[in-house]
């Protein structure tokens, strides 16, 4: 027989009980579908991941209270939320007198209620030094960042996000205004410019920015830091850089060996190897769960030949009788196996491909500020077309080699 | 071209053989309407099987065209089957759904006719049975007779060298089966061989030798006198 006549004869078979093809491909529709998008927003989630990470610039360096031992995925004391008070004033006065060194600025961050009027907002409070602001890049659209004075004299300034000073204020012009933070008062110097979220999922537009010794000394009763992070002279290669800073704090902390480190130095590098790590981990084991209900509708699929290649048994005795092979039945219904797989690929991948780029608006219309990004694998969707078809002879050929091995004459007689 | 030799055909009916041929032995020339008679259960539609490919015997020899059946494997069977051999069967046995053009295209979708050449060959083997106008009608809208013509259509479409029919006539009433088996009696008389079994008397009168069939043994092999019109006794 004829390819082009196979798949004539399987594509009129198929046509004639529509209702019962549509029912058996939503199987395969669903499944793909369902690697599609898990794909996608696993693709999507990682590019918005590392897309933050590589804002905060490839020349600046974190270092974090905590050692970690030596596996690529073994996580700093401090990011497990152990408190480690290794990071002291000391060693940002000695890094800053590095020379590969070009800033070196602190974070003490904390947990706060930010009151103004009748209006409460639970924040995170950054403490940081006035060189934070030239270091990450922060810039303020009103008002202006708050200045070595201020840290050193322990004033209660604040720079606050952009959703924050929306969310407290309303209309009114926030610089200038007071807001109180864990029962201290503060004066509004600065809104900072939208920056979205930030390394860590934290929404830097719903911060409060203070001097570090205020957080420090009248906040926290603390006198270590969360991180140090250091803004690398660009004429020094990084590993230099990690290199410098790793043996100042060792020589600072009086460790003599590496494995004794009780800090952590990533760099952009480091955190994007790992992110990228994780969420490709991340995406393949949602796709692997989305593939699930792929089995589940290829058994669907062979069920339903099953049935199909019964129901036909009077006509698979025709077409034997009339000088039709084995190999001839079997083809005419592997043929129908792959058009129902495949077709239900296809649409699958359609509207896959519809309820990413929905997703997409949705979340870009209801969160503008968190840079969604629209991914639409085209991996997922020769997988998806490679996975259907494959579908379909796996799951189609034990109903097609029931059929090529039906005998003639039972077959003819069957009621 | 048909040669049978002590044929023989033995089942298992659970545990228990069970012979449906117990020896059987003739021939039938090119161009012969040979009818083959017997009551129920006698071997004449196992006989028919074997003889139109569609089953192997398990003793003795069949040879159709000068080869032996059992030199043959399966595929070469089926091929046999397409280009030498016709079906027609009592229940029809067409595709509902599918147009009469469809139906009889079906063996030449198992031949080497080119797809440009199938179209006049089916509308030559549908003319050839009077339903040219019901070419692309839907084949499971059509009466009994219609039926069982377009059967004849899609068993001449190959131009086959003999034609089987087992009970042509059973599902119809007597003006269609009268209608089918003056088809048959023209195709034999253009020189078609004709193999046809039946249990009815006026039925296999159509044919020019009766060989009838008792207990899986020939009993009888006699060529039929035509002293009536064997029509006007179909339909009576």
């Amino acid at each position: 027989m004829l390819i082009q006549d196979a798949f004539k004869t399987a594509t009129r078979s198929l046509t004639h009980g529509k209702m019962r093809s549509i029912l058996t491909m939503l199987g395969i529709v669903i499944g793909i579908a369902s690697v599609i998008i898990l794909m996608s927003i696993g693709n999507s989630a990682q590019s918005l991941i590392l897309n933050q990470v590589q804002g905060i610039g490839s020349n600046l360096v974190f270092i974090l209270p905590g050692g970690s031992t030596s596996g690529k995925f073994s996580s700093p004391a401090a990011a497990q939320g152990i408190v480690v008070k290794s990071l002291k004033q000391q060693d940002v006065e000695t890094l800053s007198r590095e020379p590969s060194i070009t800033a070196a600025t602190v974070e003490v961050r904390g947990q706060g209620k930010a009151i103004f009027g009748d209006n409460d907002v639970r924040v995170t409070y950054d403490g940081v030094p006035e060189n934070f602001f030239m270091v990450r890049n922060f810039k303020t659209t009103d008002g202006y960042p708050f200045s070595q004075s201020d840290v050193q004299s322990f004033n209660h300034v604040a720079v606050i996000g952009s959703e924050l000073a929306a969310t407290l204020f309303n209309n009114l012009e926030p610089v200038g205004k007071t807001i109180r933070l864990s029962n201290t008062t503060f004066r509004v110097v600065g809104v900072l410019e939208k920056k979205g979220t930030g390394p860590g999922g934290v929404n830097q537009d719903n911060i409060v920015i203070i001097p570090f010794t205020v957080a420090q000394k009248q906040l926290l009763g603390t006198d270590y830091f969360t991180d140090i992070i250091i803004s690398a002279n660009p004429t020094y290669t990084i590993d230099f850089v990690k290199s410098r800073i790793a043996s100042i704090l060792r020589q600072n902390h009086n460790i003599i060996s590496a494995n004794k480190d009780d800090f952590t130095i990533q760099t952009q590098a480091d955190i994007l190897s790992i992110l990228g790590t994780i969420t490709s981990t991340l995406t393949l084991f949602l796709a692997a769960i989305a593939s699930i209900s792929l089995i589940v509708g290829g058994i669907g699929i062979m069920n339903i030949m099953l049935v199909a290649v019964t129901e036909r048994t009077r006509e698979i005795g025709l077409r034997k009788a009339v000088g039709a092979t084995d190999k001839d039945i079997l083809e005419q219904f592997l043929i129908e196996s792959v058009l129902l797989t495949l077709v239900g690929g296809i649409i699958g991948i359609l509207g896959g491909a519809l309820v990413v780029g929905l997703l997409y608006f949705g979340i870009t219309a209801f969160s503008p500020t968190l840079g969604w990004v629209f991914s639409f694998p085209l991996i997922a969707v020769v997988l998806g077309i490679g996975v259907s078809a494959a579908a379909g002879i796996g799951f189609g050929i034990y109903p097609a080699r029931q059929a090529g091995k039906k005998n003639p004459i039972d077959a003819l007689r069957y009621e | 071209m048909i040669e049978v030799r002590d044929m023989k055909k033995e089942y298992l009916e659970g545990e228990t053989p069970t012979l449906a041929l117990a020896g059987v032995s003739f021939t039938i020339k090119k161009g012969e309407f040979v009818s083959i008679m017997g009551p129920s259960g006698s071997g004449k539609s196992t006989l028919l099987h074997i003889l139109s490919f569609l089953d192997r015997p398990t003793g003795g020899s069949y040879t159709f065209l000068g080869k032996g059946i059992n030199e043959m494997d399966d595929r070469e069977l089926a091929h046999v089957r397409n280009s030498d051999m016709g079906f027609i069967f009592q229940s029809f046995n067409l595709l509902a759904r599918l147009s009469v053009y469809d139906n009889v295209e079906i063996p030449l979708l198992y031949s080497n006719v080119a797809p440009n050449e199938r179209k006049a060959l089916v509308e030559e083997a549908v003319r050839s049975v009077g339903l040219a106008e019901k070419l692309y009608s839907e084949a499971g809208r059509l009466s009994g007779g219609q039926k069982q013509r377009v059967a004849i259509a899609r068993a001449l479409v190959t131009d086959p060298n003999v034609i089987f029919a087992d009970e042509p006539t059973g599902n119809l009433d007597s003006a269609s089966g009268a209608q089918v088996m003056e088809i048959l009696e023209g195709l034999h008389k253009r020189g078609r061989t004709i193999v046809l079994v039946t249990h009815e008397t006026y039925t296999a009168e159509f044919a020019n030798r009766i060989l009838r069939v008792r207990d899986g043994l020939l009993e009888s092999d006699t060529p039929v006198v035509k002293t009536r019109n064997s029509k006007q006794e179909f339909i009576k």
